[in-house]
């Protein structure tokens, strides 16, 4: 069982409120159309540094809790920040995984060690908080506003279609450089 | 400052972090650095950020300026080398404001870092050059004047400022 990246990014955007939400690869786009905000981070052109872009922010405002949207070939990029993530270990973190096993701009190429790989066990055993996984989107309807509330760094696996709906979005790709601004406004009043 | 470089205090390059105002340092462990980081170690004003990578240290310092932290980079010059794309992508495309004290490990301190015969110090200048990011050598004690105007020109800029650490902390 899979769930579609839509529902899930759907149920995620129902539970944001005034969540810093960090977004990278095939997920970037859809969820800017679904949830459009002052507080929306892109990470394009630098392939595996959502989460630890995340961490900073989160680092700096501890009173904001913030949500990485990460693909499974690019946290495999920088896999050693889940390591990191859990050393600095802030409590305002929640690490969503969309994995569908495969490199899906360049073609769908599988990841390394597609079949095997298990993301949350390795989130746990860097030492994040909590690690949960899902192929249900009932369940994590159920679950997501609950989790997103959790004392972090919590980590979250996603199995998702491989191609959905979301996989061709006709959204515009956002500025990175003027959300980066627009960010920093929002939270310290600074340009 | 005359050759030999002389080696730094690492209470003065703390000092000197601390005029910056820096609450942050993030860092891939630089032997080079190392008094330094144990003396961050035993402070509590500014909260040292262990990365794995330099690209993650990359990210974290850019994560810490939006949300308004003042931060610094401490990594290597090998460090330097293997974080050129996400350099390029956040320092550069972004706009960042990094500013990184970068240490020149195994530096002839005889000899201009350009005239090393390693390339991992010889080649570091020409790729900070190559990448348009401006950099100061602290090769000495009275170089650390240069540190405070390098940080606040990073921050005017918005873009990332080097400063290379010619000889091993004291």
């Amino acid at each position: 069982m899979t769930i579609s990246r839509g529902d899930a990014l759907r149920a995620i955007a129902q539970h944001r409120d005034q969540r810093i939400v960090v977004s990278t690869m095939q997920v970037l786009r859809p969820w800017h159309a679904l949830s459009p905000s002052e507080l929306n981070l892109s990470c394009i052109g630098f392939m595996g540094g959502a989460s630890t872009l995340g961490l900073g922010v989160a680092l700096a405002q501890p009173e904001r809790r913030v949500v990485i949207l990460d693909g499974d070939g690019s946290l495999l990029m920088q896999l050693g920040s889940i390591a990191t993530i859990a050393g600095a270990a802030p409590a305002n973190f929640c690490h969503i995984l969309f994995q569908n096993g495969v490199y899906e701009t360049s073609g769908s190429q599988p990841i390394a060690s597609a079949e095997a790989i298990d993301f949350a066990q390795m989130a746990k055993g860097a030492g994040y908080k909590a690690a949960y996984s899902f192929d249900d989107v009932g369940r994590f309807r159920e679950e997501v506003a609950g989790i997103l509330d959790e004392d972090g760094p919590v980590f979250v696996v996603l199995k998702i279609d491989q191609r959905d709906e979301m996989a061709d979005w006709d959204a515009p790709s956002p500025s990175p450089l003027a959300e980066t601004r627009t960010v920093r406004k929002s939270l310290t009043g600074d340009k | 400052m005359p050759l030999p470089a002389e080696s730094v205090p690492a209470q003065t390059l703390l000092d000197a972090l601390r005029r910056c105002g820096v609450k942050f340092i993030v860092s891939v462990p630089d032997t080079h650095q190392k008094s330094l980081l144990a003396l961050l170690d035993t402070v509590h004003d500014i909260r040292v950020i262990t990365c794995c990578t330099e690209d993650e240290a990359v990210c974290v310092a850019m994560g810490l300026w939006i949300g308004g932290a003042p931060v610094a980079m401490m990594i290597q010059h090998a460090g330097l080398y293997a974080c050129v794309n996400h350099l390029r992508g956040v320092g550069l495309d972004l706009k960042a404001p990094l500013f990184m004290l970068i240490g020149l490990l195994g530096r002839d301190v005889n000899k201009a870092p350009r005239d090393n015969t390693g390339s991992m110090v010889r080649l570091a200048e020409p790729l900070l050059d190559t990448l348009g990011i401006k950099h100061y050598l602290v090769d000495g004690p009275e170089d650390v004047r240069l540190i405070e105007p390098a940080y606040r020109e990073a921050l005017n800029r918005e873009a990332p400022v080097a400063v290379l650490i010619g000889a091993q902390t004291a």
